[in-house]
């Protein structure tokens, strides 16, 4: 539908007239006096609506059913209409309620029989009916707004529903001229204004009510087009339930609207708990739930005639035991909101309330023979029920090829679980419209500024990474991807970096990935070399989002443990002439930086095992003093502090581990291994070596 | 979206086709030709599109059902024999039929007519349906527009000259040329100057298509897209293809696509975003793109594995589509994507009855509200904004479904009373709480304040009038054993509903609510007293 189709403004005109106050003569029995006490009294007379009345409640009835269906963008004008007119709402969408309108109407109140007809008229109310058309509403002030260039193409249509009481053909003629009159009038008006734009399209649906029991003085008459403008038709109808069903039709026709009655549902009674009683719920809805049916032709053999509203059709679904649970996600084509046609019959308010718990209900096509078809799902979302429409044909694709088999299929190690984590970590939420940040980003772009954050350095794969696999980083990984860190955040970042400084003091093991490499993989320092570089990669990649990040930073930097190569180059500075290829080479690794693969790191690791295996030899004549654990060979006092100053001030831990590190390593023997290594790295199988000269190089290399 | 290819298998398709310095051809030859390059690209770069074949000629036959069996589409198309005169009405009827009860009528289809543009004669010919059009009954009335959505695409067959025609948009020229036909049925249903076949009319596409190659870039080729969240990323192809959407022609008639870089925005559960309405649905498979310098071609491998066919090798190389799949499936959860301004979709995990598992993505309807429960997507954020976890500390909350502003009518408990039965139900109501007064004191007084408010508001004073008696009545039949209290009370609701009946504005404000009245039963002062 259109949005600015001529059911998106609608004016009500309600005749207000002393003649309005007369009674419907439909006779309502209210005095429904119980058999035990029925003995002795007098039973009350019956009461009747007066023909206002009537009027209101059928266009209560009305708004409430398009209000309930279409809570937006379809917009309702009231107007009362005596020796004045009486504008009840406006077609801003705050006042579009049924509560509003009935504190506006108890303030006008039944006509008053002794006032003075000649000054009455609905006139005044079809004229104001004209007017409030032309006014514009905030969604057609939006899109006219928004369109800009093409705003000529935000169209004006609208309808007037005129309950009134005619005296006659002549004077329903009358009525249809004035309006008429006023469009030309209006839209000559409309035409040099902002706030007011000229009607293409006007729909004058004219319904006359008279007391049951008298001859109608006006004929029915189908829709005609009085102008290009204007269009109109005439309802002549008995008050009482035959105008209830009049709008009832109307309002099925002018908002689109088709009729599913649910069947079979079971209630339990009152009176008897333990039975229970399958009864009937008709409900309205938008006809695109019908779809299917219109045009597979099935709607006749699925529908049945409404048992209430004579002319009209309904659909009949059956309700469906056992109910669907709440996590499955239905291929669903449509969703449309309803409306109960007898809103506070037990029937409709069981159904709805049964809804509104959050129950779901799915429903049947009855067919009389060959298997089931569940085509609809009756459930509710924040307190408004809607009709889903499932897709029950075959689905185009079905017998798809599972993922399995495509692209990345057989990788095994995806990290499920931490995606999954992810993925909690950035659900959404809604915000007010106000909530607009620093930078002026909408929610979304916010969220979609942190999805960018958290996968700056996000490995798919556990093989391809250590710190994602290790508790101890955790603290960490969670608060660098954050768009600002606190003071404290800062420090329980650097809390973790001490406290992976400690596990490499302790040797503690890590759980990097084998896969690729031989054997058991690298050793423990080179593990923790691996590490920190993949640490460094992540802390890195956020390094300019703040100066507090920086400063994470900076604490890896100062705290880790210095990586063999600069060890190296030290020692090399002394030894460049004859070491400059490999120098170059080194210094190439060590400025690598983001993100590599693991295979190519282990190459790298190899490759520098084979460097210092070759050094091995040079500086063979080392002292043997006991090798502490940590990673820094201490080879002289002279040798170790430049590198510690240009790396900055060391901590106090790093200074006390030192320490404790080196206390430690005197109260055991030493490994014979690592007595003869250098940079705690001892040279395996020296004698076949020195047996078959530089062949052994070209086998060591664990990878190719 | 399912193919029918509906092969013009008449005489007139045995006409020769001159062509200089070759031998010579049938037009059947040509179309059997470009159908099999169709069938050919399909088979490659679209083979989970279902295909079916129909022949006609004065009648019409299903030669191949819907199948992804490019070979036996192939088979039959090489097999195919001559029949009589073109009557093109019966035979779109017949795809029409054939269509409907394979997919049903929300299905959208795609119908390849493949003729020489020859309308036919006499009887059924187009020539004819054209004719008769306007005095149809209903049940016999003019296949076109499809009732399901569709796009037909027309396959001209014609030689050197007639080429000319057909590029320039002509299937013949003038009047009476299968493409002015066609074109004359669709105008006339757009116009409307013809009631419709269906009230419901199918956005009706007419295209004409010079040769298969066209055809395949117009309707075949496939949609290939990069799929990111943040900075992970997979290449990956939609299929089937997503089509173009209008919304609302007369306010924005551009229709909108969905664009090539699919952005993940967040994420939401399943639950929460309780089957959606979607307009399609599209498997979303992950592909290896062979560029130079991509991660597959070069690496540590690439000197020892250099004959791996690239699919192997892509299948070991970890991709984002495979890891984004298994953790939706393993949390239950969607991942929400954007696909243009104000346009988005869900990609979620899938599994069929065979327990075969794989990602889809489901296309909601363009604008920045498509589903009421979630609000306005523009509006939604990273929950961790939030100053309180709108999740809850354990998970056991959820910001959605939003509340809309007002309530629906059938959750406040609205007052109707078009039918007796609803205002008798209300009035016993308030005499059933009456007669066990003073108990039912408050539900007593509820009842009678929502039925007060429905008179005012309707104007339906003789009812105030007539519950006032009722009361009044029950207080002269009140037992002996009955509550002191209760007398009191009955009588001061009648009388205020008497004065509120006046009309005097004191007492009929709308606002205003009756309130027990205080005696000396009433209350803790009352009790302490006896």
């Amino acid at each position: 539908m259109r949005i600015f189709s001529v059911s998106h403004k609608t004016a009500f005109v309600v005749d207000h007239c002393p003649y309005m106050a007369e009674p419907s003569r439909q006779l309502i029995e209210c005095d429904m006096l119980t058999k035990s006490r029925s003995q002795g009294v007098i039973p009350l007379a019956p009461v009747s609506k007066c023909l206002w009345t009537c009027a209101i409640e059928c266009s209560m009835e009305y708004c409430r059913i398009v209000y309930d269906v279409y809570p937006t963008k379809k917009l309702v004008n009231y107007i009362v209409s005596d020796s004045e007119v009486h504008i009840l709402n406006s077609w801003k969408q705050e006042d579009q309620n049924t509560q509003q309108l009935m504190t506006a109407l108890a303030a006008v109140g039944p006509p008053n029989p002794r006032q003075d007809p000649e000054c009455c008229s609905v006139l005044h109310g079809l004229v104001a009916a004209v007017e409030s058309l032309c006014k514009i509403t905030e969604y057609q002030h939006e899109s006219r707004t928004t369109l800009m260039d093409t705003a000529d193409k935000v169209a004006n249509r609208g309808r007037i529903i005129c309950l009134t009481n005619a005296k006659s053909d002549t004077h329903v003629r009358m009525l249809e001229d004035c309006v008429l009159e006023t469009i030309q009038e209006q839209n000559k008006r409309a035409a040099g204004s902002d706030r007011l734009m000229p009607i293409q399209q006007c729909e004058l649906v004219l319904v006359h009510i008279y007391p049951q029991g008298d001859e109608t003085l006006v004929s029915d008459r189908q829709k005609k087009e009085l102008s290009s403008v204007l269009s109109s038709e005439v309802h002549s109808v008995r008050a009482g339930r035959y105008l209830a069903c009049k709008l009832n039709v109307l309002v099925q026709q002018h908002f689109d609207l088709a009729s599913t009655t649910i069947t079979n549902i079971p209630m339990k009674e009152e009176q008897h708990a333990n039975t229970s009683a399958n009864y009937d719920v008709e409900l309205l809805h938008h006809r695109d739930a019908h779809m299917e049916f219109i045009k597979s032709g099935d709607l006749h053999m699925a529908g049945s005639t409404s048992r209430d509203s004579g002319l009209k059709e309904t659909v009949t679904l059956k309700w469906c035991t056992p109910r669907t649970n709440s996590v499955e996600l239905h291929y669903c084509t449509g969703a449309y909101r309803i409306s109960p046609v007898d809103v506070n019959s037990r029937p409709s308010s069981c159904l709805t309330n049964f809804l509104l718990n959050g129950r779901s209900v799915l429903l049947e096509q009855p067919r009389k023979s060959g298997s089931k078809v569940i085509s609809h799902m009756l459930s509710s979302h924040g307190g408004e029920i809607f009709l889903h429409v499932l897709n029950s044909t075959r689905s185009t694709l079905e017998d798809p090829p599972s993922i399995s088999e495509g692209c990345g299929g057989r990788v095994t190690d995806y990290r499920i679980t931490d995606f999954g984590e992810f993925m909690r970590e950035n659900r959404l939420t809604p915000f007010p419209e106000s909530m607009v940040d620093a930078a002026c980003r909408t929610p979304v772009e916010r969220a979609k500024s942190q999805l960018e954050r958290h996968t700056r350095y996000w490995p798919m794969i556990i093989s391809q990474t250590t710190i994602f696999n290790m508790q101890a980083v955790v603290p960490l990984a969670n608060l660098i991807v954050k768009d600002t860190l606190t003071d404290e955040d800062v420090l329980t970042c650097q809390k973790t970096v001490y406290n992976l400084v400690d596990m490499e003091r302790k040797s503690d093991p890590l759980p990097i990935s084998t896969v690729g490499s031989r054997g058991k993989g690298p050793k423990r320092d080179e593990q923790y070399r691996i590490m920190w570089n993949e640490l460094e990669t992540l802390v890195k990649a956020h390094v300019g989002t703040s100066e507090r990040h920086q400063r994470v930073l900076d604490c890896i930097s100062a705290c880790r443990s210095k990586p063999p190569e600069e060890e190296e180059r030290k020692k090399r500075g002394r030894k460049r002439e004859d070491k400059e290829d490999k120098t170059e080479k080194n210094g190439k690794d060590t400025e690598e930086k983001g993100w590599t693969t693991d295979s190519e790191r282990l190459k790298g690791v190899m490759e520098r095992e084979k460097d210092e295996q070759s050094e091995c030899e040079i500086i063979k004549d080392s002292p043997d003093s006991p090798e502490p654990l940590n990673k820094k060979p201490r080879l002289d006092t002279e040798e170790q502090q430049p590198p510690e100053k240009s790396k900055g001030p060391v901590s106090l831990l790093t200074l006390w581990t030192n320490r404790i590190t080196q206390a430690n390593s005197r109260k055991h023997q030493e490994f014979a291994g690592r007595l003869s290594s250098v940079n705690n790295k001892a040279e395996l199988y020296q004698h076949l070596k020195e047996e078959n000269g530089m062949d052994v190089h070209e086998n060591g290399k664990a990878t190719r | 979206m399912p193919t029918v290819v509906l092969m013009d298998s008449s005489l007139s398709m045995t006409r020769p086709v001159s062509v200089e310095g070759s031998e010579e051809f049938q037009r059947k030859n040509l179309a059997v030709h470009g159908l099999t390059m169709l069938f050919e690209h399909m088979a490659t770069n679209y083979r989970l599109e279902f295909t079916s074949l129909v022949t006609f000629s004065s009648l019409w036959e299903l030669m191949v059902p819907f199948t992804r069996d490019y070979n036996t589409l192939q088979e039959a198309l090489n097999n195919l024999e001559d029949y009589d005169k073109t009557c093109l009405e019966a035979a779109l009827q017949g795809v029409s039929n054939i269509v409907q009860q394979e997919w049903g009528t929300s299905c959208p289809c795609q119908v390849v007519l493949v003729t020489d543009g020859a309308l036919g004669i006499g009887r059924g010919s187009l020539r004819h349906s054209l004719q008769t059009v306007k005095q149809r009954v209903e049940d016999k009335k003019f296949p076109l527009p499809f009732p399901f959505p569709s796009k037909l695409y027309v396959m001209c067959i014609a030689n050197a000259e007639e080429v000319v025609l057909v590029t320039d948009g002509a299937l013949g020229i003038g009047r009476g040329s299968l493409r002015h036909s066609l074109q004359t049925v669709k105008q006339r249903v757009e116009d409307k100057k013809f009631p419709l076949p269906f009230p419901f009319p199918s956005k009706l596409y007419v295209m004409c298509i010079a040769n298969a190659e066209e055809l395949i870039d117009q309707a075949y080729s496939p949609f290939h897209a990069v799929l990111r969240c943040g900075n992970l990323t997979s290449d990956v192809q939609v299929f089937p293809r997503p089509e173009p959407v209008t919304i609302d022609e007369e306010v924005d008639p551009m229709p909108r696509t969905v664009q090539t870089d699919l952005e993940i925005v967040g994420f939401i559960e399943i639950g929460d975003i309780s089957s959606p309405p979607v307009l399609s649905r599209h498997l979303v498979l992950p592909i290896a793109v062979n560029k130079e310098g991509d991660e597959i071609g070069t690496g540590a491998t690439d000197d020892t594995e250099e004959e791996t066919p690239t699919n192997q090798m892509a299948g070991k190389s970890p991709n984002f589509c495979v890891l984004l799949h298994g953790s939706l499936k393993v949390e239950g959860m969607v991942a929400l994507v954007q696909l243009g301004p104000d346009w988005f979709g869900m990609l979620y995990s899938q599994a069929d009855s065979k327990k075969k598992s794989n990602l889809m993505m489901s296309l909601f309807e363009p604008g920045s509200e498509p589903l009421p429960w979630l609000g306005r997507i523009s509006q939604l954020g990273p929950a961790s904004d939030a100053a309180e976890n709108p999740y809850g500390e354990d998970d056991s909350k959820s910001p959605f479904p939003i509340q809309p502003k007002n309530k629906r009518s059938y959750a406040q408990n609205v007052t109707v009373w078009i039918k007796a039965s609803g205002l008798q139900t209300d009035v016993q109501k308030i005499l059933r709480n009456a007669r066990k007064l003073p108990e039912k004191t408050q539900t007593f007084y509820k009842e009678l304040n929502r039925l007060r408010k429905a008179a005012l508001a309707f104007g339906f004073w003789e009812l105030l009038k007539s519950v006032a008696e009722l009361l009044e009545r029950e207080c002269t039949l009140l037992p002996d054993s009955a509550h002191p209290d209760a007398a009191f009370q009955l009588s001061h609701a009648a009388q205020q509903l008497k004065l509120a009946s006046s009309g005097d504005s004191k007492y009929a404000a709308y606002e205003h609510n009756i309130t027990p009245m205080l005696t000396d039963f009433s209350g803790g002062g009352g009790a302490d007293r006896i």
